[in-house]
């Protein structure tokens, strides 16, 4: 790894290359939060930098990023390597180590188009700073900065990698942000710092425009989308089907629809209140403080049982399917929601302590819940089985009759759906009843952490980088 | 109508007292199969009186027993005499843990 400054004086140093080639053996990727240390193997290389190596790193370590922004730095860095400004050819071409946070990544989408000016977000984080800085922190940060300086001013001076500043300046900031930005006191301040210290000026200022021009945007979609909502609702309380939906182009029924935004409501309230869960307990609040609240979770549940209940009744398959969750729920699905006795058994770890009585408690409720879900399981497998008996005994001549008998007998997947929801409230009142009220807040906060995480465990996962990532233009994601 | 209906309810009640648990159930239906399942799985052996799909005036009178507040579905449950309810009840019994010991009150689980 590398271990010192560039040199001394940073960018007016000269005779950096052979010492630095050494010294800066640093792996050039974009990922968030890296361990620095782990990527030291992907490139030991001084001139230039092997995508392949690269590209089993990211494969290896299962970064969460975007085949633009990859494909991006990637080519910021091949024109830093390539390319570099005539006041700077003294430095030689090193890969160059860069992290972004998921914010900066999203604007720096925005802000590709933006040629020579630096990024907004080293802004208002960025303290001015010199290459030269000499923080006593980790000279592997340090370097970091650095480089990222330079590569700064190389892309700066050329306009065609301008657009390309954005993910360069943004991990600068953040890895400033997560350092601790080097300190101006020991700067010599050279005309190259005072004229990157104007542009970071200038970018800082473009970038505050461009946010909220970003945010008004923001505002106006969410006064469309209550808009749509509302002409939704008025148009499913009508009967009518929508066709070309809202999902992606598929055909969605206005029932779904209409759950589905309401479901999206619902999970905002949850993290409502699960935050207030959070800062009750945390503040020690009273009993019968913390029991509202409680009380309050549990309404909340019932609130999304009741609204299932509704769409169980225009569209059962959209509930039982799991296409109102995201895949990794679905792909733990029970009859339309989660498996109460799963959820228990999650737990019963984390709800310590418990007296012998509320353990015994538990336990039963989750032999009982256990049961229950057993039954409803074996109740539906029959109906499977006569639907497909039905359907399979249709004949040309009473096939009529048999699809209106297969109609029937589908009817009775609402009641399982029903049912299955009833279990799921029945369990999580019993569960506060059992508990005390500040193991109850626990419990639920508990409850919602671990879905939340599931849920985001979905959205790593689509978002998660492919085999073609790199050379591939082509490639689809 | 109403006296027959009334008479039916009669008929109904003195069924269920004959034994622990009576479930009224139509082979048709799965969720009355569901139920069976439980309550075998619970230990118990309950009595199973299969109505007739072509006979609808036993599930009339059947739901008026239950009242308005309940859906009016398949299977419905009397334990030691009393009536219960349907699955929903059941199940919501089962997982407050009074339906065990009404069970056992009624002679239909021995621990």
């Amino acid at each position: 790894m590398a271990s010192q400054g560039i040199g001394g004086t940073g960018l007016t140093d000269s005779g950096p290359s052979s010492h630095s080639h050494h010294n800066h053996n640093m792996p050039y990727a974009v990922y968030r939060g890296i361990n620095p240390a782990s990527t030291s193997f992907i490139n030991q290389e001084s001139s230039g930098f092997d995508f392949g190596e690269l590209e089993e790193a990211f494969v290896l370590q299962g970064f969460k990023i975007s085949n633009d922004e990859a494909k991006a730095s990637l080519y910021a860095a091949a024109a830093a390597t390539g390319k570099p400004a005539a006041t700077l050819e003294m430095f030689p071409s090193w890969p160059m180590r860069f992290q972004q946070t998921p914010r900066e990544k999203s604007k720096s989408r925005e802000e590709s188009t933006d040629s020579g000016s630096l990024s907004s977000r080293v802004q208002p984080h960025l303290e001015p700073e010199s290459p030269i800085s000499r923080k006593a922190s980790s000279d592997h940060q340090q370097n970091t900065q650095e480089q990222q300086q330079q590569l700064q001013n190389m892309a700066s001076n050329n306009p065609r990698t301008g657009g390309l500043q954005t993910e360069l300046a943004a991990s600068k900031s953040n890895s400033e942000k997560k350092k601790g930005a080097a300190s101006t006191s020991e700067r010599v301040l050279d005309p190259k710092t005072l004229r990157r210290l104007a542009q970071n000026r200038e970018a800082a200022k473009k970038s505050r425009i461009r946010k909220k021009a970003y945010v008004q945007q923001l505002e106006t979609s969410r006064m469309r989308l209550s808009q749509l909502e509302q002409e939704l609702q008025r148009a499913s309380s009508q009967g009518i089907f929508l066709g070309g939906g809202t999902t992606a182009g598929s055909n969605i029924s206005s029932g779904a629809a209409i759950f589905d935004m309401e479901y999206s409501r619902w999970l905002d309230d949850d993290q409502r209140h699960m935050s207030e869960l959070r800062t009750a307990l945390q503040a020690h609040l009273s009993d019968g403080d913390l029991r509202l609240i409680v009380d309050g979770y549990i309404a909340h549940y019932d609130e999304i049982f009741c609204l299932k209940g509704v769409a169980a009744k225009s569209d059962v398959f959209h509930l039982i399917t799991g296409m109102w969750t995201t895949p990794a729920e679905r792909c733990f699905l029970w009859m339309g929601g989660f498996r109460p006795s799963e959820l228990i058994k999650m737990l019963i770890g984390q709800l310590d302590p418990l007296t012998e009585q509320q353990v015994v408690g538990i336990y039963s409720l989750q032999q009982s819940s256990q049961q229950a879900e057993d039954a409803l399981s074996q109740g539906l497998e029959q109906l499977q089985q006569s639907l497909i008996d039905t359907i399979a005994t249709a004949s040309l001549h009473d096939g009529m009759h048999h699809m209106a008998l297969a109609l029937g007998k589908l009817s009775n997947l609402e009641g399982f759906v029903r049912q299955a929801d009833n279990l799921r409230q029945q369990t999580l009142h019993q569960l506060h009843r059992i508990l005390t009220v500040r193991q109850a807040a626990r419990c639920f906060l508990v409850i919602g952490e671990y879905y939340g995480r599931l849920r985001a465990l979905s959205s790593l996962w689509l978002s998660r980088p492919r085999e073609t990532l790199i050379a591939d233009d082509n490639s689809c994601q | 109508m109403q006296s027959w209906n009334g008479y039916l309810q009669e008929e109904i009640e003195r069924m269920a007292s004959r034994n622990a648990v009576v479930i009224f159930s139509k082979n048709t239906c799965c969720m009355c199969h569901a139920i069976k399942r439980l309550l075998c799985g619970m230990g118990v052996n309950p009595t199973v009186y299969e109505l007739d799909d072509h006979n609808p005036t036993w599930q009339h009178a059947l739901f008026s027993l239950l009242g308005s507040s309940s859906s009016s579905a398949l299977p419905v449950v009397f334990i030691g005499g009393k009536l219960v309810g349907s699955m929903d009840s059941i199940m919501a019994a089962h997982i407050n843990g009074t339906l065990v010991p009404l069970l056992k009150e009624a002679g239909a689980l021995w621990l």
